[in-house]
C-alpha cells in the first residue's frame, strides 16, 4: 500500500470526469467543432449495424476506463505536489492525454481496418491524428483531469459529525492463543494507532483506526499481535464517537474489542482520550473536558471492570502543542497562552479520570505516556538559550502537573496569566500522586531538537539517545517507567532501530531505574504519520509491525525475534518493578 | 519515475513473502481468460502469422512470458500488488504497459512492422489487459499460502541482535538476497 484509496471517491471522480469528456464532445459537435469522441471511437469498432448497442457499450468502456484512471491517480499520484487538487489533477492528466494521442487513438484505428494484418511504419501508424485531433484530445483529458482534481480530495477521515461504519462483528471459533497468564512479566508492547484529532478548524475528523481499516480488521490485528509474542497491547477505544453526550454512550464502537481482548489478549492498555474530544466538547480550550473525561472515564470502568491498565490521556505536550502552538488540531491556535490552557486542561482531565478509574478500580496501573523531548541551543547566544530553556520547561508542563512537580515561574506564570490561580497551582502541587502511576517515554527520532540561530527548533537525530533523555525524566520525576512508543519511518532500517532502542532499555535497567516494558508503536503502518495527520492526505508510512495489508515487515519478525530470545529470561520473564506495582 | 512514485513507502516484499513464485503462478493462471479472448477474436492466429510459428507453439511462448510478466509484475509492484483492494488496478496497469510497450511497440520492431488489426489487434489489447487484471486479482490470494511463517521467518539471523549493528542499506541488501 502506497497511500489509502477512498475507492468511492475514487469511482465518482472517475465517473464525473468521463462524463465531464462526454459532455464536451457532444456540446462541441453540436456547436458544428471537429471533436473527438471517444464512446463513438471506443464503441464504433464492433458493433457495426447496431448504433444503440455501439453507443452503450461506448459509453461502458470510457467510464470504465474513466474510473480506472480515477483509482491510478489516488493511489499514485494524489498528494504528491503541493498543488491545489485542480491542478494535481490537471497534471495527472497529461499522464492519460499522452497515451490516447501516442498509443490508443492510432491503435483504434488499426482496430477499424478490415484487414487482420498490416504492415506498418511510423507515419502509417501515427496518420489518424491531425492538429485539430490533438488539441480534442487534451482538451477533452484537461477536463477529465479538471473534474478529477475537483472530486477526490481528502481520502482519510471524515466530516465532523458523520459516523463511520462501525468494527465488524467478532467471529467465534478461532483457535488463537489464550491471554498470557503472566501477569508480572516484562510487558512486551505495541498499540494499535488510534488518534481522532480534527483539522480544518473543526470540521474534518482524523480517525486512524478508521483510516488503518482497524475496524474491519481488529480481530485480525489482534491475532497478528498474539503471533507475535506481544503481552500488553495500548489501544484507544473511539472517546469522540463512543462518548454521544453527557450521560449517552454508543459502546458498539468497542464491545466486540474488548470482548475479544478479554479472553483472548494481549492485555490491554486504554488509552481515554488520544488527541479529540467530542465535538460536543469543543476543544482542548473547553475548561469543561476535565469534569466531562471524568465521567466517561467511569462509565469506561464500570463497563469494563476487568480493564487495569490504563491511560487516561496519551502525550498531553505534545496534543497541547499541536492543537495550541502549533496550529494543527483541534482548535489549531499559535499562541503560548492557549498552550498554557490547553496543557492545564488536559491535566486535569488525565488527574479527574484517574481519581474516577480508581474509585471503581482501586488496584488500577496508570501508564501516563508523554514524548520525550528534549531542545538544545545551538550557540552561546542569550537569546537562543532563553528560546531553549522556555521549549524546555513546556515540555514538562503536562506532567509536572499530573506528577505533583513544582513548575518553574515561568510556567507558574503561564498558567496565571490564563486566569488559573496560585491556590488551584499549589493544589496540584500538593497532590498525592497515585502509588501505581507509571511514567511512559515515548522516543522517536526527531524527538531531540537543536535551537538554530533563527530560534527555529530542527531535528536532531540521535543525539543522545533514550538511554539520556528518558533520565532526565526519571531524575524529575523518579516513578517507575516505561519505554511506551518507538518507531521508525524507514522500514528497512526499522529492525536496527528497534534493537538500539532495546539496548537503551536494558541498558537504563541496569541503572537502576524500575522498567517495566517497551513499546513498538504501532502494530500496523500508519497514515499521514510525518505530517502529524494534520491534512488528509492518505499517505502510508512503513512503521508499523505489519503492513495495511496485515503482512509482517522486517521489524515485525525482529520484534518476535526480540520477545522469543528474552520472555523466558529471568529479568524479563518476572519483573520486579511491575510485581510490586501488581501487589 | 514509476519507482520514485512507490519508494519511501515501503513497498519492497517482506522476508516471509515469495512475489517471483507468486506472480508468476498467478500469470500463469491469469492466462487462460487471456487465450479464450485471443482465440475468440482470432488473435491468435494473426499472432502466430507474424510470428512464423503454429499457435500452438505461440501459445506456449506466450504461457511462458505472462510467467515471466507475472513474476516481474508481484516483484515490481511488491507489497501494492498484495493489496486486495488495489491490486486489480495495478494488475491491469501492468497489462496496459504490456500492451501499449510490447504489443504495440516491440512486437511490430521485431518483425518488420508487422502487426495485427481490426477485431485480431483489439483481441491482444482486451487479452492483455485482461491478464493484467486477472493477474492483480489473484496474486493476493495466490501469494498467502505461500508465505513463510512468523515463527520461521523470525528465526533468521538477520533479524536478531545483529541489526544494531548493521547498517540500514546491508539490511535491506541482506532482506533483498534472502527474499529472492
Amino acid at each position: 500500500m502506497i497511500r489509502v484509496v477512498a475507492l468511492n471517491k475514487a469511482i465518482a471522480a472517475g465517473l464525473a470526469g468521463a462524463a465531464a469528456m462526454e459532455l464536451f464532445s457532444v456540446l462541441s459537435t453540436a456547436a458544428g467543432l471537429r471533436t473527438v469522441d471517444m464512446v463513438a471511437e471506443l464503441g464504433g469498432l464492433d458493433f457495426h449495424g447496431m448504433p444503440l448497442l455501439a453507443h452503450v457499450g461506448g459509453v461502458v468502456v470510457h467510464l470504465a476506463i474513466g474510473i480506472c484512471w480515477a483509482v491510478f491517480y489516488a493511489f499514485f499520484f494524489w498528494g504528491r505536489f503541493h498543488l491545489r487538487p485542480i491542478f494535481q489533477g490537471l497534471l495527472f492528466a497529461l499522464l492519460p492525454a499522452t497515451l490516447a494521442i501516442v498509443v490508443v487513438y492510432p491503435e483504434l484505428a488499426l482496430m477499424r481496418v478490415h484487414q487482420p494484418m498490416l504492415t506498418l511504419d511510423v507515419h502509417r501508424f501515427f496518420a489518424p491524428l491531425g492538429w485539430a485531433t490533438v488539441a480534442s484530445l487534451l482538451v477533452d483529458h484537461a477536463l477529465f483531469g479538471a473534474a478529477l482534481g475537483l472530486i477526490y480530495r481528502r481520502p482519510v477521515g471524515y466530516a465532523v459529525g458523520r459516523k463511520p461504519a462501525p468494527p465488524r462483528a467478532r467471529r467465534s471459533g478461532t483457535s488463537a492463543p489464550k491471554r498470557n497468564p503472566n501477569a508480572s512479566g516484562f510487558m512486551f508492547a505495541t498499540g494499535v494507532e488510534c488518534s481522532y484529532p480534527t483539522i480544518d478548524h473543526g470540521t474534518w475528523r482524523r480517525d486512524e483506526m478508521e483510516s488503518t481499516r482497524h475496524y474491519e480488521f481488529w480481530q485480525d490485528d489482534f491475532r497478528l499481535a498474539r503471533e507475535i509474542g506481544i503481552t500488553h497491547i495500548r489501544y484507544g477505544p473511539p472517546l469522540h464517537l463512543i462518548f454521544e453526550a453527557p450521560g449517552r454512550y454508543n459502546w458498539e464502537y468497542i464491545d466486540p474489542q474488548m470482548a475479544e481482548l478479554e479472553e483472548f489478549g494481549p492485555e490491554p492498555i486504554i488509552d481515554l482520550c488520544h488527541f479529540g474530544v467530542p465535538a460536543w466538547l469543543g476543544n482542548l480550550q473547553n475548561p469543561d473536558i476535565g469534569k466531562a473525561l471524568q465521567e466517561y472515564a467511569a462509565a469506561f470502568a464500570e463497563r469494563f471492570p476487568w480493564v487495569r491498565f490504563y491511560t487516561p490521556v496519551n502525550e498531553m505536550y505534545v496534543c497541547a502543542r499541536m492543537s495550541a502552538l502549533d496550529g494543527l488540531w483541534n482548535e489549531q491556535l499559535h499562541d503560548e497562552g492557549a498552550y498554557g490552557r490547553a496543557a492545564w486542561n488536559l491535566a486535569d482531565a488525565s488527574i479527574r479520570m484517574s481519581d474516577a478509574l480508581l474509585e471503581r478500580r482501586p488496584d488500577a496501573i496508570l501508564i501516563n505516556g508523554e514524548s520525550s523531548e528534549f531542545y538544545q541551543p545551538c550557540c552561546p547566544d542569550p537569546e537562543i538559550e532563553k528560546i531553549a530553556k522556555a521549549a524546555n520547561e513546556r515540555r514538562f508542563l503536562p506532567l509536572d502537573l499530573i506528577f505533583a512537580h513544582k513548575l518553574s515561574p515561568d510556567m507558574h506564570e503561564l498558567l496565571y496569566a490564563q486566569g488559573i490561580s496560585t491556590a488551584d497551582i499549589e493544589k496540584r502541587e500538593r497532590r498525592k500522586v497515585p502509588r501505581r502511576s507509571i511514567l511512559g517515554v515515548d522516543y522517536y527520532e526527531w524527538n531531540e531538537r537543536l535551537i538554530d540561530r533563527e530560534g527555529h527548533a530542527r531535528a536532531l537525530g540521535e543525539l543522545f539517545g533514550w538511554y539520556v533523555i528518558a533520565s532526565q525524566y526519571w531524575q524529575r520525576y523518579r516513578r517507575p517507567m516505561m519505554h511506551t512508543e518507538t518507531n521508525k519511518m524507514d522500514a528497512h532500517g526499522a529492525a536496527r532501530w528497534l534493537w538500539r532502542q532495546w539496548h537503551n532499555v536494558q541498558l537504563l535497567a541496569k541503572s537502576g531505574v524500575p522498567l517495566v516494558g517497551f513499546t513498538w508503536y504501532s502494530l500496523t503502518d500508519q497514515i499521514d504519520w510525518s505530517i502529524g495527520i494534520a491534512e488528509a492526505i492518505g499517505l502510508v508510512y512503513p512503521v508499523g509491525l505489519f503492513d495495511l495489508n496485515r503482512e509482517s515487515r522486517i521489524v515485525g519478525l525482529a520484534y518476535k525475534h526480540l520477545i522469543d530470545l528474552y520472555k523466558d529470561h529471568p529479568d524479563y520473564s518476572e519483573c520486579k518493578a511491575l510485581k510490586e506495582l501488581m501487589q | 519515475m514509476i519507482r520514485s512514485f512507490l519508494d519511501a513507502h515501503g513497498y519492497d516484499p517482506g522476508p516471509s513473502q515469495r512475489p517471483l513464485l507468486s506472480g508468476a503462478i498467478s500469470g500463469l493462471l491469469a492466462t487462460l481468460p487471456a487465450i479464450g479472448i485471443l482465440v475468440a477474436f482470432g488473435s491468435l492466429k494473426v499472432e502466430a502469422a507474424i510470428l512464423g510459428m503454429s499457435p500452438l507453439a505461440t501459445l506456449a511462448l506466450g504461457w511462458a512470458a505472462m510467467a515471466i510478466a507475472g513474476a516481474a509484475y508481484a516483484r515490481f509492484f511488491g507489497r501494492a500488488a498484495n493489496a486486495v483492494r488495489g491490486g486489480w488496478l495495478f494488475g491491469m496497469s501492468f497489462g496496459f504497459g504490456l500492451w501499449a510497450a510490447g504489443a504495440v511497440l516491440l512486437l511490430p520492431i521485431l518483425n518488420g512492422g508487422r502487426t495485427p488489426a481490426d477485431a485480431a489487434a483489439a483481441g491482444v489489447a482486451l487479452s492483455l489487459i485482461v491478464w493484467g487484471l486477472a493477474t492483480g486479482i489473484l496474486v493476493p490470494f495466490v501469494h498467502r499460502p505461500l508465505h513463510e511463517s512468523l515463527e520461521r521467518a523470525s528465526k533468521n539471523a538477520d533479524v536478531g541482535p545483529s541489526a544494531a549493528a548493521a547498517k540500514d542499506e546491508s539490511i535491506r541488501k541482506q532482506r533483498r538476497s534472502t527474499t529472492n
